[in-house]
């Protein structure tokens, strides 16, 4: 079994609304997936799916293989929701030690000390969860979910509300689950920068729809608007920019400081440009394909899903 | 179930630990005091010497079926009303619930585990209050001037097993209702029952004296356990986490 999590054509429909259309994908062990999509566009609802606290009207989940309708599929599944689920009377120790006993793990005092450690929490570990910042709710909410070393973790906005070093941490936490630990991660997120940083697979759905589903690296390559940035050791002078400007069919499109930004034209070639260049005696530092941000393939599909 | 009895011990625990737990186990502690000394008095003055065992027996076994029938359900309902419905109400409204919820705990194990957390604190309380009362109106005044101890075998039954099973069933359709709907209705719910338990055992004593004596009253109080039980059994086929999450989030189910 090499996939984490699948969805084959879920729907859901709430209060006569269909939140979700048809979901469909799949999230295999040791990605780290990020889940985008506008407020409202049925991540949240996807997610309670997966933990089974909502059903879907047709289609099917599974979980490590575990229909979600089973509650045992949730038993290698940690999580953390849009609220953190934390009790504010209890201790840090007393909110894992809760869960640890729900999952069932043997002498969960050496495994809590663990967690705290890894989340940075250890020197708190006896306070009451009250008295804590949101980044450190979000970071003990991690904590529990990994209670009970769980092989997939489901994140809900895991950094919403969070102050910027607050989120660093966070981020380094979910990034330390998932190289050290080992972990499955399911991160949904609007936070278009953070998912750029720690995911390789992402899904954006809008809408109740999958929009776009795959690698995040061959999206980018896939959406890139196919520019071509080639550094100079000198700054192009003013003629040679005017000349190259001039052919229109190499497509030149600015020029910064020492380098040029073409965007390739049908049937020219990047060799093409670069030995123009050298053949009128510029000197090349580097070429560069430019990839196409999260930002930009994210903007250009709610572009695309807006009605006309 | 799986995982019912751990729910049980951390609620119980937070009951235990909180404020209300000690106001109301302080209000409940006076108040078993002051009935104990109060009946004492108002009896020692009543039981005049030489009166006949065979005269006052009657009288003195009614009393004491509306002592050990009042003191239990006002503690258990005052408890009930309290921890059943607020405490999920804030459950639900910051996330607790819904973490519980997506662990493998069924909605089933989540209900009856808040339902007996609520339960039993309350039970406990109920009984030593009930037995403060019988054993000090026993001794400080019914033995010394009968030599007689008045607890009939069926008023022990109902006051320390068919009300509080009664009681039991109640809070579970409290806790029911205030899982799936909104905790306001819960609690409505459970103060109208409870309102008119108070009633029919006032009624009961201050009319038909004589049930409070009989196994009658205590079977009485056994089919009401059963009839709500049974009820709250029916209605926990329609529980189910969708209905819990929905509710939560102001769609009452």
């Amino acid at each position: 079994m090499s996939e984490a999590i699948r969805l084959e054509g879920v729907s859901k429909q709430l209060g006569g609304r269909e939140i979700l259309k048809g979901v469909s994908f799949a999230v295999k062990r040791g990605d780290i997936f990020g889940y985008l999509g506008p407020n409202g566009a049925g991540k949240t609802i996807t997610i309670r799916i997966l933990l089974g606290l909502l059903k879907p009207t047709s289609g099917s989940a599974y979980i490590l293989g575990e229909n979600v309708s089973k509650d045992e599929a949730r038993r290698k599944v940690g999580f953390v929701l849009e609220s953190d689920g934390l009790y504010d009377n209890k201790t840090a120790e007393e909110n894992l030690g809760y869960y640890a006993r729900i999952y069932g793990v043997t002498q969960p005092a050496g495994r809590i000390d663990r967690i705290l450690d890894l989340v940075g929490l250890w020197d708190r570990a006896k306070d009451k969860v009250g008295t804590y910042s949101k980044g450190m709710r979000q970071r003990l909410a991690l904590a529990r979910a990994m209670a009970h070393d769980p092989e997939l973790l489901i994140l809900d906005e895991p950094t919403a509300g969070v102050d910027p070093s607050g989120q660093i941490e966070v981020r380094q936490v979910i990034l330390n689950m998932a190289h050290k630990e080992g972990k499955t991660i399911f991160l949904s997120s609007h936070n278009l920068d953070e998912v750029q940083r720690i995911c390789n697979r992402i899904a954006l759905i809008d809408r109740g729809e999958i929009k776009l589903h795959g690698e995040l690296e061959q999206l980018r390559r896939e959406r890139s608007a196919n520019e071509v940035e080639i550094e100079t050791t000198e700054a192009i002078a003013e003629p040679l920019f005017t000349e190259l400007k001039s052919l229109s069919h190499l497509g030149l499109r600015e020029r910064k400081d020492k380098s040029l930004t073409f965007v390739l034209q049908e049937g020219v070639r990047v060799p093409d440009i670069v030995s123009l260049l050298v053949r009128r005696g510029v000197e090349i530092e580097g070429v560069s394909r430019k990839e196409a941000s999260l930002e930009e393939i994210y903007s250009a599909m709610l572009k695309e899903a807006e009605p006309l | 179930m799986k995982g019912m009895p751990v729910v049980l011990q951390s609620d119980v625990g937070d009951i235990v630990h909180s404020r209300a737990f000690l106001i109301i186990a302080i209000i409940i502690g006076v108040l078993t005091i002051g009935a104990a000394v109060g009946i004492t008095i108002a009896l020692n003055r009543w039981l005049a010497p030489g009166l006949a065992w065979e005269d006052a027996k009657p009288m003195l076994e009614l009393f004491m079926g509306l002592v050990v029938n009042y003191t239990p359900l006002i503690v258990l309902f005052t408890c009930m009303a309290t921890w059943a419905t607020d405490p999920i109400a804030k459950e639900k409204a910051k996330g607790p619930i819904e973490s519980l919820l997506a662990t493998p705990l069924t909605a089933k194990a989540v209900w009856i585990g808040k339902s007996l957390a609520i339960f039993l604190p309350a039970y406990i309380i109920g009984l030593i209050a009930t037995v403060i009362v019988i054993l000090v109106v026993n001794f400080a005044s019914i033995v010394p001037t009968t030599g007689h101890f008045v607890l009939l075998p069926s008023q022990a039954v109902t006051s320390f097993l068919f009300l509080p099973l009664l009681m039991f069933a109640l809070i579970s359709l409290g806790v029911f209702f205030s899982l799936i709907t909104n905790p306001v209705i819960g609690q409505t719910i459970v103060i109208f029952i409870g309102v008119i338990l108070l009633q029919v055992v006032g009624q009961v004593g201050g009319r038909i004296t004589w049930l409070l004596a009989s196994w009658d009253y205590a079977l009485y109080n056994l089919a009401g356990a059963v009839l709500l039980g049974v009820t709250a059994f029916y209605l926990s086929r329609s529980l189910s986490k969708e209905r819990i999450i929905l509710s939560s989030k102001g769609k009452w189910a």
